[in-house]
């Protein structure tokens, strides 16, 4: 095999799916780090952002990518109103309340998806696409897309959090939540703003999901091992962590086939989250132990 | 000296049990006030009392003109009162500027006359401002918590044990430097173990022992009574 094919085969497919898992994972790590709890949802909200987008596609006639925007800030609403429909009542409880509490809330997702758009399985777009060439690596409009969409997304996070007053807030929160109350940040509105922002990464991860392979009910349940993986590999509370965390496991499951039978694709993510929790419970970037 | 902080038979906890059995004390404005006392005497008790943290079941406490007794702590900070807890007192993983930053999160506009009086305070702090406050040594860390408190000028300042586990040279500078804020108009409130250093160099001080009030006065009043020696200064 040459190395233009295996970066083909391999590397390409490893990137678009490591940028997905990406996008989740810094919304899990957000999340991780602020509200302090494991959020078990988080793939089905990705697979609610997908759906959301076929049916702008299929209903408005939009494209996928115009669809994206209204997609992100719909999914962001409806986190932040899960949030304080179900979750706000047991701030002050045991954390794994609300971590079940997120289960329960995964399956009705799950459902609410299955009963609208039904259990088949669906895609954007009808037709094969063919990738064009470039200097031999082949890439494909969709994957160029998603990757530079998630880079954008996340340098914007990035400058959100350590230019602004809000950003740095929830930096804030993050680092010590006694002081930053003692401070006079308001928690509410930094707790508001992660599910704004975890909620809208995640329609984004869900709908690149779906544009780059297809719209099942269960596939965003079936990325979150990858993504927690991808959270903790990276360093819970860093973003470029969940990044990096991100296209290592994707680069992973692709790399695996090499050696394993591709069933075992899934086992990567378990295996490489097994490994840090128990080499190195703090991630590559050193963030939190919970 | 007008008063600025009036705490009467204050009686309270954190749970059920009253730790506060009627401590009564009061600060001046631009004056500094240590509470001494042995271990489990309710010195940072009576100090978290002032500052919202307690659940008072007796007693009151005036600040400034207002009866401030069962006030949420986010409230009293906007009435001019900023705590500096003992442990966990920065963002570590925050520089020594976003420190400030937030230390300034409810006021509004323009923030660098804030700065400017935090670094005049702290020089040591201005050349370093863009280090994380987590790489910084013990004392330095302590002058990042008392900035931030300070930048939302507070009328009273109140230091949980502002000394605790530094070397005698850094315990200085931190007494030095809150001598130099209170000479800036801020009055302080502070809990020590250190009892001799602090005696003298407070203005006033009050020894509590069992959650109430045993002796009270000038820092050298307290430092030459005889029984206040013999019951901790260790003779």
């Amino acid at each position: 095999m040459t190395v233009i094919d295996f970066l083909n085969f391999y590397i390409v497919p490893g990137i678009v799916l490591g940028s997905i898992y990406a996008l989740g994972a810094v919304g899990i790590t957000l999340v991780f780090a602020i509200l302090r709890y494991a959020h078990l949802a988080h793939g089905d909200l990705a697979t609610l952002g997908a759906f959301l987008a076929l049916a702008m596609v299929q209903l408005l006639g939009m494209p996928v990518m115009a669809a994206l925007p209204f997609v992100i800030l719909l999914t962001a609403a409806v986190a932040v109103g899960i949030d304080r429909v179900f979750y706000d009542a047991f701030r002050e409880r045991p954390k794994i309340i609300t971590v079940m509490s997120s289960l329960g809330i995964a399956l009705m997702i799950r459902a609410i998806v299955q009963v609208v758009w039904g259990v088949d399985t669906q895609t954007y777009s009808r037709g094969l696409v063919r990738p064009e060439d470039y200097f031999g690596l082949r890439l494909r409009d969709r994957e160029i897309y998603t990757v530079i969409a998630m880079i954008a997304l996340v340098v914007g996070l990035q400058m959100f959090l350590s230019r602004s007053k809000w950003g740095k807030a929830m930096r804030a929160m993050s680092d010590n939540p006694n002081l930053a109350l003692l401070s006079g940040i308001d928690n509410r509105k930094v707790v508001m703003l992660t599910w704004v922002i975890s909620g809208g990464l995640c329609a984004a991860a869900g709908v690149f999901l779906g544009l780059n392979t297809e719209l099942k009910p269960m596939m965003g349940w079936s990325m979150l091992l990858p993504m927690f993986a991808a959270a903790i590999l990276g360093g819970v509370g860093r973003v470029e962590g969940a990044v990096l965390g991100g296209l290592i496991v994707g680069i992973a499951e692709e790399l695996s086939v090499l050696v394993l039978p591709s069933e075992y694709k899934a086992a990567m993510a378990f295996a490489i989250l097994l490994v840090m929790l128990l080499v190195r419970p703090t991630g590559l970037l050193r963030g939190k132990v919970l | 000296m007008n008063v600025l902080m009036n705490m009467q038979d204050l009686v309270g906890g954190y749970g059920e049990a009253d730790i506060l059995q009627g401590v009564s004390m009061v600060v001046h404005e631009k004056e500094i006030v240590v509470i001494v006392g042995p271990n489990g005497a309710g010195k940072s008790t009576a100090m978290k009392a002032v500052f919202g943290l307690l659940n008072i079941r007796g007693g009151s406490i005036r600040f400034d003109g207002d009866d401030i007794t069962g006030w949420a702590p986010n409230r009293i900070v906007q009435r001019g009162i900023c705590y500096v807890p003992q442990v966990d007192n920065i963002f570590r993983e925050m520089s020594i500027h976003e420190n400030l930053e937030m230390g300034a999160f409810l006021r509004k506009g323009d923030l660098s006359a804030g700065y400017d009086r935090i670094y005049t305070l702290f020089p040591d702090l201005k050349e370093r401002r863009k280090t994380l406050a987590g790489n910084l040594s013990g004392g330095q860390r302590q002058m990042v918590a008392m900035g931030r408190a300070l930048m939302l000028d507070p009328k009273l300042l109140l230091l949980d044990e502002p000394t605790a586990g530094l070397s005698p040279k850094y315990m200085e500078q931190i007494f030095q430097i809150s001598r130099d804020v209170r000479d800036t108009g801020v009055a302080i409130l502070l809990v020590e173990q250190h009892a001799k250093q602090a005696l003298a160099f407070a203005d006033r001080g009050y020894v509590l022992a069992s959650g109430a009030n045993r002796h009270e006065g000038t820092g050298a009043e307290l430092l030459a009574d005889r029984e206040v020696a013999d019951m901790f200064l260790g003779g």
